[in-house]
């Protein structure tokens, strides 16, 4: 077989030309799909001439060769720079050295065309034999297409051998086409919303289209022997929408080929840019942004990433056999509404929909149990989607949902598919403004709304996390009383990106009020997420200062008043960085942020002695008096000489309460009212203060066998005290017996007034314990700072808790004549962390006495 | 040509970046980093345990700049670093054969 040597030139001609045209019919009408087959049908030409040439005339000759089109080609779908893989399929009668004589020679004309050729040679029962090692061979074979040649020898490879491999080697094609894409999926984030994002490799983009389609043949030909038609591949009503996802890729794809004059499909903001000018694959008239225009690109790409993630995961060959036990018990967690089959929700009931509040009962299923919706739950929220719109679920209501899918482990996931299916954005129509949005910063790797809930997740990711350093903010994700605030201020905290990007704290501030106003949230919760989000980008700049200096430790300590703000605050710097891009958040960052972080907690716990004054804080007392207008005097009066930390930690409502409980000592000189919070009881004492009052306030709890989780106790300049107790009910007794919340009201008033034994309770609650021992061994530390407070002395006491300890330690402070002006009670595990600033006559504790307390208590907390 | 390694406070990337690029350098790689001269570090204690932090976070920044630009350079980031307190860092010099430019070859200083 000899080459003319005038064939090359001509096809050089002719080939260019016909590029030249497909290009210039792109640039005219942007038509993707058009282009594609265009080239196809070029280089089919191209090949049609190289056959007759050097072949055979007739098209359908020789016997027993055959040249086929695989992957792509097969398709006809070439893109202007994408490789050319072909077959030279034949009957094993030819020699090996004819054989490889013309492969060379027409590959090498067709090389010469610079084209990207990729040749492969078999017979059939070469095809016939499935390698393992190479199952891309066998996928590039779903795609084929006889060019020229043996008629028949192509259709005994696609009408026969193909359907019987596929049949028989199914699974492992499948596992194949599984791990090639869980690789490729980790490659890019397992996220479709890139800033840059990949047209063709990344999530939702042209491989995933493929990857849907040979899944659905693969399980057609599986149960049919043949080949199925293409338009039964696919559901109708899901049909139409792929195709027109596909279509707006191919001309995007078109569109970066000719742009770059190379095989890159990436969408870098420079293309954007050009593709929303040049309006590629939009086809009315009117201006777009760049923005803008990438939304085209998400709906299309979030589209196909669903139905290729779904079938990836209904396909069963596609999971190993421990995956496929796990996912048949985790079907046990269906109930009267929900079904779970093979780790996918389904309705129970269809009519069941007519229910609003059901789509957030089932997101909330899906968030507790990492389930996905099937395909069919799926199809059937989007055709639920317009009636739940002219009733949704809003309010109070809504947000009772809403902060139950935040706190699950699996809240991200859910959050991302209630976005997909629009429901988010009907619930919180405040979302829709970063729907997909593209900010153009370096440092960023995915869209505004991808990051609210990557920061989502990277918390709740935190309780499993091995790090060193993650512990510790697991820790206090553990220790936060509302968590579900933290949440919320991390899905809304960069909205304002969209409205004021210069400014995009001051847009988030203004956004986030009206979603809070709407979901009913109490005004103290509105004002801790408008705080976070406000002040969320502190931590994270003074990390660019000296992390140890007092005023930048003193600074951060201001600004956020209270360690649950703190707390709060570090945590959202944490899964904000982390939600940058994966190498955002380096140890050396996380280890400088913790760092700052107990710098401003123990800052936080020395200023706590800092008194307020009415007289100097005219902002503060302008505030509550606006909510107390007929207060007058008497608030001046009650909160003159509180700590500040009192003003900050509670809210406004609270103050008030205690205020009206403190006006009622002339009757009582006992106040106490007890409560059931979320997680603790709550018991609050308003009463003069006098020697001995703390330790038998919480003696009295002790007593009832109750566990004393957190407390602080204050004192104003008047000797009024507060004292606010949080305790867990060991034994139950208040929530299974009612009347008991007066006997127990009643019990601690008596204590106080001294009308009832103290001692001999303890005695007797002592009898009835067992003592159990603790599950880990603490050590004892007395920390004294005479130097943070000017009125008092810092004594903090870290060391096992036990029942009664609050009890023992405030005695033996009371016996050394010590008055306790502040406590801050607080539990972790099996470690109580109790802070007291104390005075004795009225002054700070001599030297001598701080040694002489320090060496009581280290006896007394020796002695069990 | 020469290789600039400083090692500065973190609080003063922002100042010597500037700084620098006021006197037209505008490349440099950043790193962060860890260490101690004779500056102390640091230890707090929170909930009973002891957090020591005795490698104190620093800023490295490497440069690699024509001879006749060494001192420039070296007076613009001590100028920029310098607090006059322990812990402002170090600066090192070495000499650097040749720099070659990945995208076209280029070599020398003109490769910088």
């Amino acid at each position: 077989m000899v080459a003319n040597p005038l064939l090359g030139k001509d096809l050089r001609d002719f080939y260019t030309a016909e590029s030249t045209r497909v290009r210039e019919e792109f640039s005219a009408r942007r038509d993707g799909r058009a282009a594609v087959h265009g080239r196809t049908a070029l280089v089919d030409s191209v090949a049609h001439r190289l056959w007759k040439e050097l072949v055979s005339p007739d098209l359908e000759s020789p016997r027993g060769f055959a040249l086929l089109a695989l992957g792509g080609y097969g398709r006809r779908w070439l893109f202007p720079f994408s490789d050319i893989d072909i077959l030279f399929l034949h009957d094993g009668g030819e020699s090996d050295s004819e054989l490889r004589n013309r492969v060379r020679v027409f590959s090498q004309e067709m090389w010469d065309l610079r084209l990207k050729l990729s040749p492969a040679s078999r017979t059939l029962s070469e095809c016939e034999k499935f390698d393992p090692g190479n199952v891309e061979f066998a996928i590039s074979l779903l795609d084929c297409r006889c060019l020229a040649g043996d008629q028949n020898l192509f259709a005994r490879l696609h009408d026969h051998i193909i359907p019987k491999v596929v049949a028989r080697e199914s699974r492992a094609i499948v596992q194949k086409l599984t791990d090639l894409t869980r690789a490729r999926y980790n490659k890019f984030g397992n996220t479709v919303f890139h800033l840059e994002p990949n047209v063709k490799d990344g999530p939702g983009g042209l491989r995933d289209y493929n990857l849907a389609l040979w899944l659905a043949l693969i399980a057609a030909m599986e149960e049919q022997n043949v080949w199925p038609e293409e338009k039964t591949l696919l559901p109708p009503w899901l049909r139409q929408r792929f195709d027109d996802a596909l279509d707006f890729l191919m001309s995007v794809r078109c569109f970066l080929h000719f742009r770059h004059g190379r095989d890159d499909n990436t969408l870098v903001w420079a293309m954007q840019d050009e593709a929303a000018a040049a309006r590629v694959g939009v086809p009315d008239d009117a201006p777009l942004t760049a923005s803008e225009w990438m939304r085209n690109y998400f709906s299309r790409a979030r589209l196909i990433h669903r139905v290729a993630e779904q079938l990836l995961d209904e396909f069963p060959a596609a999971r190993p056999s421990l995956y496929r036990q796990f996912q048949t018990l985790r079907s046990r967690l269906s109930n009267a509404e929900f079904a779970v089959v093979d780790g996918r929700i389904f309705l129970q009931r269809q009519e069941a929909l007519g229910d609003p509040e059901l789509p957030l009962r089932m997101f909330r299923f899906m968030a507790r149990h990492g389930l996905s919706l099937s395909s069919a739950t799926e199809h059937q929220m989007e055709q639920n989607l317009p009636a739940l719109t002219a009733a949704p679920p809003k309010g109070g209501e809504l947000w009772h949902y809403l902060q139950e899918i935040l706190l699950a482990p699996h809240a991200a996931d859910a959050l991302r598919t209630m976005h997909s299916l629009r429901l988010l954005t009907l619930l919180l129509p405040e979302f829709q403004v970063i729907d997909s949005l593209v900010i153009r910063d370096f440092s960023h790797r995915f869209t505004v709304d991808e990051h609210s809930f990557v920061a989502i997740e990277n918390l709740h990711a935190l309780r499993k996390s091995q790090s060193k350093w993650d512990q510790g903010y697991a820790e206090l994700l553990d220790e936060l009383e509302q968590p579900e605030l933290l949440y919320l201020a991390l899905l809304l905290h960069d909205t304002g990106k969209a409205t004021k990007p210069t400014d995009h704290i001051a847009g988030s501030l203004e956004i986030a009020e009206r979603c809070l106003v709407r979901l009913d949230l109490e005004p103290s919760d509105r004002e801790t997420v408008l705080f976070l989000i406000k002040h969320h980008l502190d931590m994270g700049s003074a990390l660019r200062r000296d992390i140890f200096a007092p005023e930048t430790i003193a600074q951060i300590a201001e600004t956020m008043g209270t360690s649950e703000r703190l707390k709060m605050l570090c945590l959202f710097t944490y899964a904000d960085v982390k939600a940058v891009n994966p190498e955002a958040l380096t140890p050396w960052k996380a280890e400088n942020m913790w760092q700052l972080y107990i710098g401003a907690a123990n800052a936080l716990m020395r200023s706590a002695d800092r008194r307020f004054h009415g007289d100097v804080e005219e902002e503060v007392m302008a505030h509550l008096r606006t909510l107390m207008p007929a207060a007058g005097a008497r608030l001046d009066a009650f909160l003159d000489g509180l700590p500040r930390r009192y003003l900050r930690t509670q809210a406004a409502s609270d103050v008030i309460r205690h205020m009206e409980m403190a006006n009622r000592l002339e009757q009582d000189p006992v106040q106490v009212e007890l409560t059931r919070g979320r997680h603790w009881y709550e018991l609050t004492l308003v009463t003069r203060d006098r020697p001995f009052l703390f330790a038998k306030l919480v003696g009295t709890l002790a007593a009832w066998g109750m566990n004393i989780v957190k407390a602080t106790a204050f004192s104003n300049g008047a000797g009024v005290v507060v004292d606010t107790l949080y305790f867990t009910d060991r034994f139950r007794t208040l929530e299974l017996n009612l009347p008991e919340w007066e006997r127990f009201k009643t019990s601690v008033h008596d204590v106080l007034m001294g009308k009832a034994d103290l001692d001999r309770m303890l005695r007797d609650r002592l009898k009835s314990e067992k003592k159990t021992p603790p599950k880990m061994k603490v050590d004892t530390r007395i920390e004294i700072d005479d130097e943070c407070s000017e009125q008092s002395t810092l004594i903090e006491v870290i060391t096992q808790d036990q029942p009664g300890l609050l009890y023992r330690i405030s005695s033996l402070f009371a016996r050394e004549n010590c008055n306790i002006e502040i406590a801050i009670i607080e539990t972790e595990s099996q470690t109580a962390i109790d802070a007291f600033y104390l005075t004795s006559q009225g002054a700070k504790l001599a030297p001598g006495h701080q040694e002489r307390l320090r060496h009581e208590l280290l006896t007394e907390l020796a002695n069990k | 040509m020469m290789k600039i390694e400083a090692i500065i406070q973190t609080s003063k990337i922002d100042p010597v970046k500037d700084a620098l690029h006021e006197i037209g350098v505008e490349g440099m790689t950043v790193l962060e980093a860890r260490g101690h001269g004779r500056q102390k570090g640091h230890t707090e204690f929170y909930r009973g345990r002891e957090y020591t932090v005795d490698l104190i976070p620093k800023i490295k920044i490497e440069l690699v700049v024509a001879d006749e630009r060494v001192e420039q350079v070296v007076q613009t980031i001590a100028s920029a670093a310098r607090t006059g307190k322990i812990g402002d860092g170090k600066i090192f010099l070495s000499k650097i054969d040749d720099a070659i430019r990945i995208r076209n070859d280029e070599r020398g200083d003109s490769a910088l």
